[in-house]
């Protein structure tokens, strides 16, 4: 291996890059685009559940309501059914469901009966509805003055990380998927890069020179992993994504930027001009964006799903900064991302090594 | 001792492209100093053999030995002291004259490098801060032909270096090609262009179909193989012009010559040789650009 060689290969391809306009646009636009898309995203949960309720006689009848107001749950009370109505149906102001009261229903409570209608958008999943039901009927108690005859208390036990105040936000699950795709967008530019090389055989100028094939793989992995892992981290500084165990997310951003590299190596040294190019990535990336998807659904991975290479990378970012894990908890994900993006790298590097040979 | 080892040893070598036999035992050698010129047709096998000889493809038989070390086993030493100038105009476009090479030059290790010597040589002096792309074909071709010499290379491989070049550019190249020589360098030239050939090399080799069909000076090919005469144009009684030519190499060629100046009205008369051309067809039955 020649140190020399790959530095001025290293160097040549960075000046390459910085006056290519097309590749200048696709990165700056790129990373605006993704961190104001982070930033538009709500940063919280809003774990309050929003009831409307609706009464003739709202202060009177409705009064006992706010003693069961918590932050849980909120009570919004409405001036006719049909304004309710509307609200439910858009979902405004976060209002889950409506209860319309009967202008009698304190009589009918007396009885020992009463009848209230719920109000539920379109879609609502039955168990939600049944849920629903629940909180109606513990509301037409406190509203009729009527307790149940035994009051049953519950403690919550909760199985694993509690959640609860700090559920996880809209911009903590795109962060995987963001850092995914700005390093498949380096893919593009470096899987770009090798195949100008091939097509114009500039490599075959260089290849008579001291400078081995070895050299020139090795310098391409170097400009591609070196400007991966740099955008993945301007990425992250702009939208303050270094939370959790940074070191964790380093390695973890490292080993995918070899990965994303390996693929960069295969399809530049694969496809046959530009648009080939393109269309091989994407044909690799696509798949490999399906674990960042994954992470927007929680819940448990499918076994194919984990068996992707890019399972490892999304695992980790998510690990680290939304379920605050360390290195005990992510060296499992953190061996298997290694093993794919060196099993990745070398395949990439053994294909554009026969097509630099072949030329 | 060290003064016998031809500058470019080849030994029987050949190379398939799978069942294509593309060079076929293929032999040669080119001294120091000496412009060896590799003539043939377009598929003829030039190409491949400069490829085997620059160590891009490795022979699938017999042996080649660059400033007497062995190919197969020696090949960054020898490409560390070789140059190359392409057929295709491989350059980085997006970098300048200048920038080019440089880059060339640090993988050979050479830091710093001036480069508006070398770019003086190629008149592209007032040109090495402009990008590649905003150059024409001709000053590409001259590029490529100051990054071949970035490394003071012992042995030069220079394929169709002045192919559909202006005449401007192509002299540029040929008086370079000629210092070069004259300074101590190997040259192997390949080409299909037969004038430049005949006016640039020492010795030329014709292939054809991956074989070395004949070698020699081109003079020595030309009179070996060729037909020297004087070609005649005179006016006859009636005013209309005549061609006829005379063989020089008959017994009685003088006197045919003679006579024909004293009973002639002569338009025109000159000598004529054969051409390598002429040579080529000879040997392989058919022209350079069939």
């Amino acid at each position: 291996m020649n140190l020399g060689v790959i530095r001025a290969i290293v160097r040549k391809d960075l000046v390459a890059l910085t006056r290519d306009q097309f590749y200048l646009f696709i990165t700056i636009i790129g990373l605006l685009a993704f961190v104001a898309m982070y930033w538009f995203l709500p940063s919280s949960v809003d774990e309050t559940v929003r009831l409307g309720v609706y009464h003739s006689d709202l202060d009177t009848a409705l009064g006992p309501l706010t003693a069961i107001e918590t932050d849980a749950l909120a009570i919004e009370r409405y001036d006719s059914p049909d304004a309710l109505a509307v609200a439910v149906g858009e979902g405004e102001a976060g209002i889950v469901a409506g209860m319309v009261f009967p202008d009698d229903f304190v009589a009918q409570a007396g009885s020992g009966t009463a009848t209230v209608d719920l109000l539920v958008p379109a879609g609502l999943p039955p168990e939600y509805a049944e849920l629903m039901n629940g909180l109606a009927a513990q509301v037409g108690y406190f509203v009729s003055g009527t307790t149940p005859p035994v009051d049953v208390t519950t403690r919550t036990v909760v199985l694993g990380t509690d959640r609860v105040g700090d559920q996880v936000s809209m911009q903590e699950q795109m962060l995987p998927l963001l850092a995914f795709f700005v390093l498949m967008m380096e893919t593009f530019a470096l899987a770009s890069l090798v195949s100008v090389e091939v097509q114009l055989r500039t490599v075959t100028a260089v290849l008579v020179t001291p400078a081995r094939a070895r050299d020139f793989i090795t310098a391409k992995g170097v400009i591609g992993t070196l400007l991966a892992l740099a955008e993945v981290l301007l990425l992250l500084a702009l939208i303050r994504g270094f939370v959790g165990d940074v070191p964790v997310l380093l390695v973890a951003l490292l080993l995918g930027s070899v990965l994303v590299t390996g693929i960069g190596l295969l399809a530049g040294a694969s496809g046959k001009d530009f648009m080939g190019v393109l269309f091989l990535s994407m044909t690799l990336m696509i798949p490999l964006m399906i674990p960042a998807f994954g992470a927007l659904f929680p819940g448990t991975a499918a076994t194919w799903i984990r068996a992707l290479p890019t399972y490892g990378l999304v695992e980790a970012i998510v690990g680290v900064t939304t379920r605050g894990e360390s290195w005990s908890d992510l060296s499992g994900v953190l061996l298997l991302l290694a093993a794919w993006g060196l099993a990745i790298f070398a395949l990439g590097s053994a294909v554009l090594r026969r097509r630099v040979a072949t030329i | 001792m060290a003064a016998t080892v031809p500058a470019i040893d080849v030994s029987d070598i050949s190379y398939s492209y799978g069942d294509t036999l593309a060079v076929d035992s293929v032999s040669f050698e080119v001294a120091a100093g000496e412009i060896f010129g590799l003539l043939g047709p377009n598929g003829a096998g030039k190409s491949t053999t400069v490829k085997m000889l620059t160590g891009q493809l490795r022979p699938s038989q017999g042996s080649i030995h660059i400033l007497g070390m062995d190919s197969s086993v020696e090949n960054t030493e020898i490409q560390a002291r070789i140059g190359v100038c392409f057929e295709e105009k491989n350059l980085y476009s997006a970098m300048t004259g200048v920038e080019n090479l440089k880059f060339f030059a640090s993988l050979f290790g050479i830091k710093p490098l001036d480069p508006m010597p070398l770019l003086e040589r190629v008149d592209l002096a007032a040109r090495g801060g402009d990008k590649v792309s905003d150059y024409s074909k001709g000053m590409r071709q001259r590029l490529m032909m100051a990054r071949a010499l970035v490394n003071q290379p012992d042995v030069l491989f220079l394929d169709e270096p002045t192919d559909g070049l202006d005449p401007v550019s192509a002299r540029t190249i040929q008086g370079i090609i000629r210092e070069e020589a004259a300074g101590g360098t190997a040259v192997l030239l390949t080409t299909h262009d037969m004038y430049e050939a005949d006016t640039l090399a020492d010795r030329v080799a014709f292939i054809n179909q991956g074989q070395i069909l004949a070698m020699d000076a081109p003079e020595s090919l030309k009179l070996q193989h060729g037909q020297r005469s004087v070609r005649i144009k005179a006016r006859r009684a009636d005013g209309q012009v005549e061609e006829l030519a005379i063989p020089l190499d008959g017994v009685d060629a003088a006197a045919k010559v003679q006579r024909a100046m004293a009973e002639l009205d002569l338009v025109t008369i000159h000598t004529e040789e054969a051409t390598l051309e002429d040579v080529f067809v000879a040997y392989a039955g058919r022209g350079l650009d069939a």
